[in-house]
C-alpha cells in the first residue's frame, strides 16, 4: 500500500528538493479558477441520473417517518416530528430530534456507532478520475486517459451522494464553494519552475500553491479574468509544495509530499498526505489535472455534522451515521504503517487554473523559485464565525420552550390542543 | 403661481379634447351616451410618439427590396423584413418610396433623412437640424394637463444619450436610456398614483414653487442685454423651467382616476452592452413603462430612438457591426441581396413590432391604448449601403382615436417624407396646414389614411 | 423680429443702434454712436458649467463631503472641445428636473443639523421666525460665491421672499433659508457662467470683459472651479485689470497644486475621454473589459499627463514617445504585466519590447477609438489628426460606391483597408486618416498587444505625406516631429478658455502663441499662463443683441 520510498525517505527528499534554489530557467504561474473533488460522473445528462457511476442514480431520498419508527420512536412521534408545527424544528436549522435515533436516543451525529449502519450506495463503475498513489495499477480506478491504478476511495464511497454527484462544476457542493472563491473568499496561485529548456519536457520541476490575498476578478462573461496579478500570502497552514517533472506538458510528482491545501467544503483545510499531482499545461496557457493524496477522513464527517446534521440529511438525503461507516470501512491509508489504524482514505482534487503573475509576498518581484513561506507566515487565524454555533451538530433555539433531547417530549399534551408549542 | 385652465380653455384650446383621465372631473351631460366621448365628439385623448432605429431597411442593388409590399392599398402582404408587424398589421401603415429633396444641399450622411422627416428642411451641418422638429410642436398642441409634456427615451447604449428631439435646432432633448432610470422617472418620486385613494395635497410643492418664482421674477433683467444666441439658450432654460411649473402644478391637483393604470414593478437592468438582443430587450422593457406612463395620464407624447442614425448595434461575438455589414457585405449572387445586413434588419424591426405590441396591450376604453395613439415609425436611410434617403421607410402605427385609416401600405415614388410629417400633425390634430421648406415644402397630406 | 419703428422707439436706444450692426469681433463700437454715451453692459458669453465643474465649485463652497449624486446633462462636441460646444447648450426640460431635485439635496446637506453651524455664521433671534438680516447675510454670501459676483438687490430681494415664504410654512427659519439656496443653485447665473462686458474706461467708446467675467474665465481655465475670494477681491478692486494685478493672480493659480485640477479638465475634454463614460466593448471578444478597466484606462492617461506634463513639466512633445506611466491592478492585466506594487497606483516605465511607448499606446485611446469588436486604423487615424493636429476629417461623402468594395474575410484589417483606398471615391481622405491608425494595428480593440491576425503577422508600416514610418514608434517620432503638435494645443488652450471656435483670424495669435511656447522648452503650465496673459484672451466678441422686445416678453 505504501509508495517504495518511505514516509522519513520522502521527507529527506523533500528538503534536499528545496534548498535555497538558484533561478530556474523557466517559471509558469497560475491562478486557480476552480477546484472540486474529482467525481466522475457517468450518465450522459442531468446531475442526478443513472449512469455507470450509480445504475440507480443518486443516493435516493429517505423515508424519514420510517428512520424514526425504526429508532423507536412511535409513528404517531415521527409524524408529528416531521410536521413544521414541531417546537423542536426550525425552518432555518432543521429538526433538531433527528439526532436522537441512536440507542438510548444517543445523538447518532457525534455518536454514529451508537445507531446500526444504515448502508450508503458507493459507486460501482470502473472509470475514476484522480492520480495513482499506491504505484499499484492492480488496485483502483481507470482514469479518463484509460490510466490505471487510480486511488480514489473517497469517490468510491460518497460518489452516488446527492452533494457530490454531477458533471463538471455542476454538483452543489462543487458550485456552492466556488462560487464564493471566485467572488473573492480565498486565492489560490500556483507556481511551477523548471531547469531545462523546455518546459513541456523537463526532468527536474518544482511546483508550488500557495495562498494569495488578492482577490480573483471576474471577466465580462462571469468567468475569472486572465493575467491578474496576485501576490504571495505566506500561510501556516495552506502550501503544498512538489517535485516533479514534466511530459508532453503534464506535470506529474516524482515524489510524494505531504500538503495542505484550502479546501473548497465546509472544513477549510484538505491535509493530504503522499500527495502527488497530474496537471496538464494546454496550448491557451490555461492549467488542468489532479491533486491527489490521501486525506483523514474523520475530519470530513465532522465537516459535514458541524455544518448541521438535520439540514444536510434532509437537504442532501442522507443518513450521516451511514457516511461515517462508510468512510471508516473504505479508508485505505495508515500514516503509522500497515499495521496502524486506517484514519485516511485516498482523495483527488479537479483543478483548474488560469494565467496570472505571482509576485513575492513584498510584492516587489515575480516568483521565480519554488520556497516555503511557512515561516514568515502569521500564526493561523480560526475560521470565521458562521453567524450561528452549532453544537454536537445542532443549532439549538435558546428561546424555544422544549428543547430537543434524548428525554425530551415529543407529542403536545392532549388537553389543549390550541396552545401547542406556543 | 399655478396653471389656470378652465372647462372653456380644455374644450376651446386643447386639441384632442379632454378624457376621462385629466384633471377636471367629467360631468356626466357632456359625455355621450356610451361614456366614451364628449358630446361634441371630442375623443378621448390622443397620444402621439415618434419611434426612430438607425440605418433603414434592406433594398437591392437591381432595384429590389426586401421590406416593400408588393401590393398597395389594404390588405398588404408581410415581407421578409416586416415580420414582426404581422399581428399588428392591420393597425400599421406603410409608406414606401417617399425621399428626402435636399434642393442642392449634400446629403449628410445617417444625418439628412430624419433631419428632414422631423424639421421638413434639408440640413446643412451634420450636428444640427436646421429648425425645430415637429414633434415639440405636437406637445405644445397636444402634450398640455399630464405631468410630463413628452418623454424621451434612449435604447441603443450609446456613448451618449440619442434624442432627435430639438426647438432650437441645437440643442437636443436628454433621453432616459436605461429601463431603471426611465421607470425612475415616471414612477419614481414625485409620481402621483392617480387611482390611489389617500391622496392628499403635497405642501412641499408649494415651496419648491416658490424656489422657481424667485427666479422668473428675474426673467426680464436676465434677458436683458443678451445676444440672439444666448437668448435662445436662456429661452430654452425659461421653458424648462415652465414644464417643470407645470409638473409642480399639476401635482397639486386631485389627480382623475385612471382604470388602465397599473403601476408596475421596477424593471431589472440587462448587462450594459449595445448587441442587438440588449437594445431589443431594452425597448420592451421601455415600450412596457411607456405604454403605462400613457395609461397613467404622465405624459401624452414621447420620443423613442431604437439606435441612433449612425448605429453602433451588433450581433454580439461578432467583430463587426451592423453598420460596417450594411457597407462592407457583398450582394449574394444567387439571392440577389445582403443576407446579413437583411437579417440584422430584420432583427432591429422586431424590436418596432415589439414596440407596438407593448402599446396595444394595454385596454383602454373601448379599445386598446395604441387605438388611441398615433405612432410614426422612421429611420434616417433608405438602403444603407449607399446612404440612400430615397425609399426611406416609415410608418404609421395606431388609430388616433378613428382619424387613421390603418392598414394601408402607400407607395409613392419620389414624393418627399414631408407629407408623412404632415399627415401626422393632422392626425394627431395640431394645427398645422403645411410643412416644410423648398422642395419639401407641402400643405397636401396623405388623404388615403386619413378617415 | 421687431421692426425699425419698434427698435428706435426701444429705451435702450444704444443697444439698439448696436443692434443694427453685425457681429464685431474688436472692440471699437460703431461709427454711429453718439460720442458722449456711455456703453451700456453686455453678455457676451453664457456657458453651461459642466459636471466636473459643478462638482468642484460646491466642493469649494461647500465642503468636499457634501454628496452629489444627480445625472448631469450630455455635453456636445464642437470643433474637438466640450468646451466649445457648451456654448450651444441649455437645460432640458428632464435636465431641469435632475438639476432641480440636485440642488435640493446640496442645500438639505448643507443646512443639515450637524454642519449649520459652519455653513451659517449668523443667528436667527427666533429660529421659528423670519430674520431678514440673517437671511440676507446667508443670501449674500453663497450668491456672491454662486453666481461669481455680489447679488444686485433685486436678486436678493427675490430670495428674501422665498425664504420668508419658507419659513412661514414650515415655521422655521433654516428651511426658508434652504429654499433660498436651492433658488440660487438653479440660477442661470449659476447654471451658466455668465460674462459681461462692459465699457473700457481707458476707451469708452470700447468694450473690456468686467472683473468677474476675468476672474471667471482663469478661475475655470486653471483650476475649473468657481472663482475663489482672493480672484473675486482682485475683480471688485478692478487690479485684475492691471498687468501687475493679473500676472499675480496667474501666478498664483499656476504655482497651487489646484492646478492640476485645471490641467486634468483640460486633457479629459482635449483628449475626449468623457467616451469613457458609456464605453462598451463586446465581452466575447473582450472579456477583461468591465468598468473598472474603463475608469481606470481614463485615470491612467491623465495621471501620466499630468505627471509628465505638470509635475515634471516636460516637453509637451514627449508625450507621444515616452514610456514612463502610471498603472494599476486592473490595467496590469490588459498590459499583461506584473503589478509589483502594494498601492492602487504604481509608476510603471514600458520595456522596449512591448512596442508601448507614448499616449497612442495607452489603453485609452485605444479602446476609445475602435469598434466593440475589433480594432479601427480609421477611426484612430481620424482621431490623432483631430485631437493632436487640430485637423478634422469630414464626413464621408454620401455617393460613396460600395458596390465595388469587395468584402475579404481572410487577411487582416489592413488588407481590407487597403482594398478601400483603391476606390477614387475614398482614398483622398483615408490616405490622409488612416496611416496613424495602420501604424498602431498592433493593438486590438482593447489596446492589447497582438502581432498575428489569421495566422499573419500583422503589417504596421505606414505612409503619410510622403514621409514613412513603422509601428506605434514611428508614428511617434513623426508626430513629435510635426510642427502642427504644438500649434494644436496652443489652438486648444485657446478655444477651451474663451469657449469659441477658432478661425483663420485667429492664425497670427496662435502662430505668435506657438512660438513663445516653443521658447518656454513647450512646458504646458508656461503656456496657459501666457495665453491667460494676453490682450486676445479677455477681448469680448459683442453679440447682435436680441430685440428689446424679446427681452420683455411676459411668461
Amino acid at each position: 500500500m505504501r509508495y517504495s520510498t518511505g514516509t522519513a525517505i520522502a521527507a529527506f527528499v523533500l528538503a534536499a528538493a528545496f534548498p535555497a534554489a538558484a533561478s530556474a530557467e523557466w517559471t509558469k504561474t497560475w491562478v486557480v479558477e476552480w477546484n472540486e473533488p474529482a467525481m466522475y460522473y457517468g450518465a450522459k445528462s442531468g446531475v442526478i441520473d443513472p449512469g455507470t457511476d450509480c445504475p440507480k442514480g443518486t443516493n435516493p431520498d429517505i423515508d424519514w417517518v420510517q428512520i424514526m419508527v425504526n429508532a423507536g420512536y412511535t409513528r404517531e412521534e415521527a409524524t408529528w416530528l416531521r410536521n413544521p408545527a414541531n417546537p423542536t424544528r426550525s425552518p432555518v436549522h432543521g429538526q433538531n430530534q433527528m439526532a436522537f435515533r441512536g440507542k438510548d436516543r444517543a445523538n447518532v451525529y457525534i455518536n454514529p456507532t451508537s445507531t446500526p449502519d444504515p448502508g450508503l450506495t458507493p459507486v460501482s463503475g470502473t472509470t475514476g478520475e484522480g492520480v495513482d498513489l499506491d504505484g499499484n495499477t492492480k488496485n483502483g480506478f481507470t482514469g479518463l486517459g484509460g490510466e490505471k491504478g487510480i486511488d480514489n476511495n473517497f469517490y468510491r464511497t460518497l460518489g452516488c451522494w446527492k452533494t457530490y454527484r454531477g458533471p463538471q462544476r455542476l454538483s452543489s457542493g462543487a458550485l456552492q464553494f466556488n462560487d464564493a472563491m471566485r467572488n473573492g473568499s480565498w486565492t489560490t496561485v500556483i507556481v511551477a519552475t523548471g531547469k531545462g529548456a523546455d518546459p513541456m519536457n523537463d526532468k527536474d520541476v518544482k511546483v508550488g500553491f500557495y495562498m494569495s490575498a488578492d482577490k480573483i476578478v471576474k471577466d465580462g462573461n462571469g468567468g475569472v479574468a486572465l493575467d491578474y496579478t496576485f501576490r504571495i500570502k505566506p500561510d501556516a497552514k495552506y502550501e503544498a509544495l512538489y517535485t516533479a517533472r514534466t511530459q508532453n506538458g503534464v506535470i506529474a510528482s516524482t515524489a510524494p509530499s505531504d500538503v495542505m491545501l484550502r479546501d473548497p467544503s465546509y472544513s477549510q483545510d484538505l491535509d493530504l498526505l503522499r500527495a502527488r499531482i497530474s496537471l496538464k499545461m494546454k496550448p491557451d496557457g490555461s492549467l488542468q489535472g489532479y491533486v491527489g493524496g490521501y486525506r483523514a477522513w474523520a475530519p470530513v464527517y465532522k465537516g459535514w455534522v458541524d455544518a448541521r446534521g438535520p439540514v444536510i440529511e434532509a437537504l442532501t438525503w442522507v443518513q450521516l451515521p451511514g457516511v461515517y461507516y462508510a468512510l471508516q470501512r473504505n479508508a485505505d491509508f495508515s500514516p503509522t504503517g500497515p499495521a496502524g489504524e486506517k484514519t485516511h482514505i485516498s482523495y483527488a482534487m479537479r483543478v483548474d487554473a488560469l494565467p496570472a503573475f505571482v509576485m513575492t509576498p513584498d510584492g516587489g518581484k515575480q516568483v521565480t523559485e519554488i520556497a516555503s513561506y511557512k515561516a514568515s507566515a502569521p500564526p493561523p487565524s480560526k475560521p470565521s464565525a458562521t453567524t450561528f454555533t452549532v453544537i454536537d451538530g445542532l443549532v439549538p433555539d435558546r428561546n424555544a420552550k422544549v428543547q430537543a433531547g434524548p428525554t425530551a417530549i415529543i407529542l403536545p399534551p392532549t388537553v389543549a390542543p390550541t396552545s401547542a408549542g406556543q | 403661481m399655478s396653471l389656470r385652465f378652465n372647462r372653456r380653455s380644455l374644450m376651446r384650446g386643447l386639441l384632442g379634447g379632454a378624457g376621462v383621465c385629466v384633471g377636471l372631473p367629467a360631468l356626466d351631460t357632456f359625455l355621450n351616451g356610451n361614456g366614451t366621448a364628449y358630446a361634441e365628439g371630442a375623443k378621448l385623448p390622443t397620444r402621439f410618439g415618434t419611434y426612430f432605429w438607425g440605418l433603414g431597411l434592406t433594398d437591392t442593388p437591381t432595384g429590389g427590396t426586401r421590406w416593400v409590399p408588393k401590393t398597395t392599398g389594404a390588405g398588404y402582404e408581410i415581407t421578409p423584413e416586416l415580420a414582426s408587424l404581422k399581428s399588428v398589421k392591420d393597425k400599421v401603415s406603410v409608406f414606401s418610396g417617399f425621399r428626402v429633396i435636399g434642393d442642392g444641399r449634400p446629403n449628410l450622411v445617417h444625418w439628412s433623412g430624419h433631419a428632414s422627416i422631423l424639421t421638413g428642411i434639408a440640413p446643412a451641418g451634420s450636428t444640427k437640424f436646421d429648425g425645430p422638429t415637429f414633434d415639440t410642436k405636437i406637445a405644445d398642441a397636444i402634450g398640455g394637463g399630464t405631468r410630463f409634456k413628452v418623454l424621451d427615451v434612449d435604447a441603443s447604449v450609446s456613448r451618449k444619450p440619442v434624442s432627435y428631439s430639438t426647438r432650437t435646432g441645437n440643442s437636443f432633448a436628454t433621453s432616459e436610456t436605461t429601463p431603471l432610470a426611465l421607470y425612475e422617472r415616471i414612477f419614481g418620486e414625485g409620481f402621483q398614483d392617480p387611482n390611489s385613494d389617500n391622496w392628499k395635497p403635497d405642501p412641499s410643492i408649494m415651496l419648491r414653487q416658490s424656489v422657481l418664482s424667485a427666479i422668473t421674477e428675474q426673467r426680464q433683467s436676465l434677458m436683458a442685454n443678451v445676444g440672439k444666441a444666448d437668448q435662445v439658450k436662456l429661452d430654452q432654460y425659461f421653458t424648462s423651467l415652465r414644464e417643470m411649473e407645470n409638473q409642480l402644478a399639476i401635482g397639486l391637483q386631485k389627480p382623475e382616476k385612471c382604470e388602465a393604470c397599473v403601476v408596475p414593478p421596477p424593471p431589472k437592468e440587462p448587462h450594459r452592452s449595445a448587441s442587438v438582443d440588449v437594445v431589443n430587450a431594452n425597448t420592451k422593457a421601455m415600450a412596457k413603462m411607456l405604454a403605462m406612463a400613457m395609461a397613467c395620464n404622465q405624459t401624452k407624447v414621447f420620443n423613442f430612438v431604437h439606435t441612433a442614425g449612425s448605429s453602433e448595434t451588433y450581433i454580439a461575438g461578432d467583430s463587426k457591426i451592423y453598420h460596417q455589414i450594411t457597407h462592407d457585405e457583398p450582394t449574394d449572387a444567387k439571392l440577389g441581396y445582403q443576407p446579413m445586413t437583411s437579417k440584422i434588419a430584420g432583427m432591429v424591426m422586431q424590436a418596432f413590432g415589439d414596440f407596438l405590441v407593448e402599446m396595444d396591450a394595454i385596454k383602454e376604453g373601448d379599445g386598446t391604448l395604441l387605438d388611441h395613439s398615433l405612432i410614426m415609425g422612421f429611420s434616417d436611410t433608405g438602403y444603407a449601403k449607399i446612404h440612400a434617403i430615397e425609399n426611406i421607410p416609415m410608418f404609421l402605427a395606431g388609430g388616433a382615436n378613428g382619424k387613421h385609416k390603418a392598414g394601408q401600405h402607400i407607395a409613392a415614388k419620389g414624393e418627399s417624407v414631408t407629407r408623412i410629417s404632415l399627415t401626422a400633425q393632422q392626425l394627431v390634430g395640431a394645427p398645422v396646414g403645411e410643412f416644410g421648406a423648398g422642395g419639401m415644402k407641402t400643405s397636401r397630406p396623405i388623404t388615403e389614411v386619413m378617415a | 423680429m421687431a421692426t425699425k419703428a419698434g427698435l428706435v422707439c426701444a429705451t435702450l436706444a444704444i443697444t439698439a443702434l448696436l443692434g443694427a450692426a453685425t457681429f464685431t469681433t474688436t472692440t471699437p463700437s460703431p461709427v454711429w454712436a453718439q460720442a458722449s454715451t456711455p456703453l451700456a453692459p453686455v453678455k457676451v458669453g453664457v456657458r453651461r458649467i459642466t459636471e466636473t465643474q459643478y462638482r468642484h465649485t460646491i466642493a469649494d463652497v461647500f465642503g468636499a463631503d457634501i454628496k452629489i449624486n444627480a445625472r448631469f446633462e450630455p455635453e456636445k462636441r464642437e470643433d474637438g472641445l466640450l468646451a466649445v460646444g457648451s456654448s450651444h447648450l441649455s437645460l432640458t426640460a428632464s435636465g431641469f428636473e435632475q438639476y432641480f431635485a440636485l440642488a435640493s439635496s446640496i442645500s438639505e446637506q448643507a443646512l443639515a443639523e450637524p454642519r449649520r453651524a459652519t455653513t451659517v455664521t449668523c443667528a436667527p433671534k427666533d429660529v421659528r421666525k423670519t430674520d431678514e438680516a440673517c437671511a440676507r447675510q446667508f443670501v449674500g454670501r453663497y450668491g456672491q460665491q454662486l453666481f461669481r459676483r455680489p447679488l444686485s438687490e433685486a436678486e436678493t430681494a427675490a430670495r428674501l421672499k422665498t425664504a420668508s415664504v419658507g419659513t412661514q410654512q414650515s415655521g422655521d427659519f433654516y428651511a426658508g433659508i434652504k429654499l433660498a439656496l436651492t433658488s440660487l443653485l438653479m440660477d442661470p447665473d449659476f447654471v451658466f457662467r455668465m460674462e459681461t462686458a462692459e465699457a473700457d474706461p481707458a476707451n469708452p467708446r470700447a468694450y473690456r470683459l468686467d472683473g468677474y467675467s476675468k476672474a471667471s474665465r482663469i478661475s475655470y481655465l486653471l483650476w475649473d472651479t468657481t472663482p475663489d475670494a482672493e480672484l473675486l477681491a482682485a475683480a471688485s478692486s478692478g487690479d485684475i485689470h492691471t498687468s501687475a494685478g493679473l500676472h499675480k493672480q496667474l501666478d498664483r493659480l499656476v504655482a497651487s497644486p489646484r492646478f492640476e485640477d485645471g490641467a486634468r479638465a483640460f486633457f479629459a475634454d482635449m483628449l475626449q475621454l468623457d467616451g469613457f463614460d458609456n464605453l462598451i466593448k463586446d465581452p466575447a471578444t473582450y472579456p477583461k473589459f468591465n468598468q473598472a478597466i474603463a475608469d481606470s484606462a481614463k485615470e491612467q492617461t491623465l495621471k501620466t499627463t499630468i505627471d509628465l506634463l505638470v509635475s515634471k513639466k516636460r516637453d509637451y512633445r514627449d508625450l507621444f514617445s515616452s514610456n514612463e506611466t502610471f498603472i494599476n491592478r486592473y490595467l496590469a492585466s490588459v498590459y499583461k504585466v506584473p503589478y509589483s506594487s502594494s498601492n492602487e497606483w504604481a509608476p510603471y516605465t514600458f520595456s522596449e519590447s512591448s512596442e508601448r511607448a507614448g499616449i497612442l499606446t495607452q489603453v485609452s485611446f485605444l479602446s476609445l477609438f475602435a469598434h466593440p469588436a475589433g480594432s479601427s486604423p480609421t477611426r484612430r487615424g481620424v482621431k490623432v489628426h483631430e485631437i493632436f493636429m487640430c485637423e478634422p476629417t469630414p464626413e464621408p461623402p454620401a455617393d460613396v460606391d460600395f458596390s465595388k468594395v469587395q468584402d475579404s474575410s481572410k487577411g487582416t484589417v489592413r488588407g481590407r483597408l487597403l482594398d478601400h483606398m483603391e476606390n477614387t471615391g475614398c482614398t483622398a481622405c483615408h490616405r490622409r486618416s488612416d496611416p496613424p491608425g495602420l501604424a498602431l494595428e498592433h493593438f486590438d480593440g482593447l489596446g492589447q498587444l497582438r502581432t498575428m491576425e489569421n495566422g499573419a503577422r500583422i503589417d504596421v508600416s505606414a505612409d503619410l505625406d510622403g514621409k514613412k514610418f513603422e509601428g506605434a514608434q514611428g508614428l511617434a517620432k513623426y508626430l513629435r516631429d510635426d510642427p502642427k503638435i504644438p500649434a494644436c494645443l496652443v489652438r486648444n488652450v485657446y478655444a477651451y478658455g474663451v469657449g469659441r471656435p477658432t478661425d483663420e483670424r485667429d492664425e497670427d495669435y496662435i502662430a505668435d502663441q506657438t512660438a513663445a511656447f516653443a521658447s518656454s522648452g513647450y512646458v504646458l503650465p508656461s503656456l496657459m499662463a501666457q495665453i491667460a496673459s494676453s490682450p486676445e484672451f479677455f477681448k469680448p466678441v459683442i453679440p447682435r443683441l436680441a430685440s428689446p422686445s424679446a427681452a420683455a416678453k411676459p411668461l
